[in-house]
């Protein structure tokens, strides 16, 4: 080996031959999130192309209709907003003690186990699963009336909550344990130092991480409709308990209708409720940015 | 509505209570100059002592009340002639409750317009009775609370116990959660069972729950070909776009890319797991399936149909890829950095590195990861139900239209059947199946997820 030429011809092909290599294979990988990305602009396009001329006044402040031209979905966009108040209201206050219970309180034991693991497989359960979890409990069993943004919000909290468990604990398990020692050392109780000093240093993080979670309820369409939240609904709904539907429903809808006048109304309710999410994650990501602490 | 009032007024009792014992211990603080607890914390207290003990009150009211007026009703003259049907009787009652509640509503039986003023006078009277219990309760629970503020009393202690209650329940929801998933799986899918035989359902390969009745029924419940569409469309043909391009991706944004590039890049490959999973399916059906027909047809295949299995799958795949990318993202991550240095300083490529030392030695991470990407995949709903079609057959034609699990589970709740026929209950064995197949994967992946940091660590 010693006197290996590092200039002969084979050696030089060989060499050219790994470099190709390398070149292709980086290729490759950037050929991957290209195709990724440009499926995503396609998408994108398709629904700005065909939905843009039907975004106004009209559209925005309508409820559902037969007639795709007076169609609107202000209706539907009510009744996502009164089902994501159940759910914020449900499963943001359990989401928070649950993760403050098992971050700081939770003695070692195997019940404790059983509520991680639960929590755990809870957040990768297929969301039509809670659909039948809300059919069976709320109406069949509870009675509740169907259709409502009652029974939408409370199916959509159960399946929330484990987000927000999970990001809550960890936002909880970033703050330092110094700023608890020096809280503990001043005499202050252990649920005080959690509530006065722990929790707000963690907030920034476990509101990042419950609007991530209703972001994703927002957009949640299956368990609906196992709780027949596909109505008719001509008139918006005026409380929780009314028959209503929802924005991603109303899309779901709309792409049934045969009439070809309605893929301008599919595709502008679809623009409507990415705009929303949007907001709603880019306000995830401002939060984290502002607020994020590196200890 | 009294019941509502009340509830109002223990809420006040509640507040009053509150700044009363406040008030009271900080004259105590101002002449003793120490106590065990800070003022506000008898406040607390005594704010517990008053709600607590009444809202328990209260809830269990409401919940015997509409027992107690219907047994009044029943007594009523006018029920006399109601008839013994269960279920037609529970009708007339709830009509002569709406009536009783809003006299404008219109009533379609002629017996319970003579029973809403009963019905009225009943609930006015045992909702009042309610109203008083509660009221002395909250009241009782106040002087009990009140009489506690004293120098020495740790009301700091006891408000710190309810605290700690209150998390512990928070926490149980979760368990609760799967007990009523499980529950109400199981207890369904019993009772069709008890129509259908399991072995007959896990094994038919025959589905065709519309003609189901009489003795052949268990014929007509052969899910075989909807796991078979499902793995099909989800395990196979999703991941077959999602695996490649996910993983060359993380591989991209973790090995090549330089910072300013990954920091653009992620948080837009970000955004595919984002977008609705109904904007997928809309997007299939739209723009998806028509291309892929047309693609058949110039394959020269007879009467390609508008759903496919290639659609549904096609679209899943890409919304997947970013899950697949971020898990291995983190399991390309978690080998240790002198494993690819140890390759790089013996004269290997990066990209030799990357197939012959970072790969293999990240394998565990990535197959659990695509464990979990299956998961999600057979568990998506909105995408086979715009585009994958209805129809129940074994075929590997990528072309076909194929029917899943979940596509099925809607399609049998969302008609306008009784709850009860084996059609409807079918639902809920299919969820069953559902539940039970992504626990395991989501176990066992988790599992080799653990371990695999552990060798690592």
């Amino acid at each position: 080996m010693s006197n290996l030429n590092w200039n002969s011809p084979e050696i030089v092909k060989r060499l050219a031959r790994r470099h190709a290599a390398e070149r292709r294979f980086k290729l490759l990988g950037l050929g991957a999130i290209a195709l990724s990305l440009g499926f995503l602009a396609l998408l994108l396009v398709m629904m700005m192309r065909n939905g843009v001329g039907g975004l106004d006044w009209r559209f925005l402040s309508g409820s559902d209709s037969t007639d795709p031209s007076v169609a609107g979905i202000w209706g539907a966009a009510k009744g996502s907003l009164l089902t994501m108040l159940v759910t914020l209201l449900l499963s943001f206050p359990m989401g928070v003690l649950a993760a403050i219970y098992l971050e700081e309180f939770a003695p070692r034991a195997r019940w404790i186990e059983w509520v991680e693991v639960s929590i755990n497989n809870l957040a990768a359960v297929p969301s039509i699963i809670f659909g039948l979890l809300g059919l069976a409990v709320f109406i069949n069993t509870l009675n509740m009336p169907r259709s409502s943004p009652l029974v939408g919000g409370l199916t959509l909290a159960l399946m929330t909550m484990p987000v927000i468990v999970i990001s809550g604990r960890n936002a909880i398990k970033a703050v330092p344990p110094s700023i608890r020692n020096a809280a503990l050392a001043v005499g202050a109780s252990k649920v005080q130092t959690v509530f006065h000093h722990v929790l707000p240093l963690a907030l920034p993080g476990i509101l990042t991480g419950t609007i991530i979670g209703m972001a994703r309820a927002l957009g949640e369409t299956a368990p609906l409709l196992m709780i027949g939240m596909r109505a008719f609904v001509v008139t918006p709904p005026s409380g929780i308990t009314d028959p209503s539907s929802v924005l991603p429903m109303q899309i779901f809808l709309w792409s049934d209708e045969i009439d070809k006048a309605f893929v301008r109304n599919t595709s502008a309710a679809i623009i409507v409720l990415l705009v929303f999410l949007l907001a709603m994650n880019g306000l995830a990501i401002y939060l984290r940015n502002k607020f994020e602490v590196r200890w | 509505m009294i019941l509502t009032g009340v509830l109002l007024v223990v809420l006040g009792l509640g507040l009053v209570g509150w700044f009363a014992a406040r008030a009271r211990a900080r004259l105590l603080y101002a002449g003793r100059g120490s106590m065990h607890s800070m003022p506000g914390y008898h406040g607390w207290h005594m704010a517990l002592w008053v709600l607590v003990p009444a809202l328990l009150a209260w809830t269990a009211w409401s919940a015997i009340m509409p027992g107690l007026v219907e047994g009044v009703v029943m007594a009523d003259p006018a029920a006399a002639d109601l008839p013994a049907d269960e279920m037609h009787r529970a009708a007339i009652l709830a009509e002569a409750s709406t009536l009783a509640a809003d006299p404008s509503a219109t009533a379609f039986d002629r017996q319970s317009q003579a029973l809403a003023e009963p019905m009225r006078a009943a609930q006015t009277r045992f909702a009042a009775i309610g109203a008083l219990l509660v009221l002395i309760i909250a009241l009782a629970g106040g002087g009990y609370g009140f009489t506690r503020v004293r120098a020495g009393f740790p009301a700091r202690t006891h408000v710190e116990r309810a605290i700690l209650g209150l998390l512990l329940a928070a926490s149980l929801m979760a368990i609760l959660t799967t007990f009523g998933i499980v529950a109400s799986l199981l207890f369904e899918a019993g009772l069709f069972f008890k129509d259908v035989s399991p072995i007959a359902f896990l094994t038919g390969t025959h589905w065709a729950p519309g003609n189901a009745r009489g003795t052949d029924i268990d014929g007509a419940f052969g899910a075989v070909p909807l796991f078979w569409g499902t793995i099909y469309i989800g395990a196979i043909i999703a991941m077959l776009v999602a695996i490649p391009l996910g993983l060359m991706s993380a591989i991209y944004l973790t090995q090549y890319a330089s910072g300013a590039v990954r920091k653009w890049f992620k948080p837009m490959l970000e955004i595919l797991a984002g977008v609705p999973t109904v904007v997928y399916g809309y997007f299939a059906a739209l723009t998806v399936a028509p291309i892929i027909r047309d693609f058949a047809e110039s394959m020269g295949m007879p009467n390609p149909s508008t759903e496919s299995a290639l659609a549904a799958g096609l679209v899943m795949g890409v919304m997947i890829i970013p899950f697949v990318s971020s898990m291995a993202d983190d399991a390309l991550a978690a080998v240790p950095r002198a494993m690819s240095d140890g390759s790089l300083a013996l004269g290997a490529t990066k990209s030799e590195t990357i197939k012959k030392v970072l790969l293999p030695a990240a394998l565990p991470g990535i197959v659990a990861g695509v464990m979990l990407a299956i998961s999600r995949a057979i568990g998506e709903t909105m995408i086979v139900v715009m585009a994958a079609g209805a129809s129940a057959q074994l075929s590997a034609n990528p072309f076909a239209s194929m029917t899943t699990v979940t596509y099925q589970i809607v399609q049998m709740l969302t008609g306008d059947q009784e709850f009860n026929s084996p059609k409807t209950l079918s639902a809920f064995a299919l969820g069953l199946v559902l539940f039970v197949v992504t626990l395991i994967l989501n176990i066992i992946a988790l599992r080799v997820v653990k371990r695999f940091r552990e060798a690592y660590e």
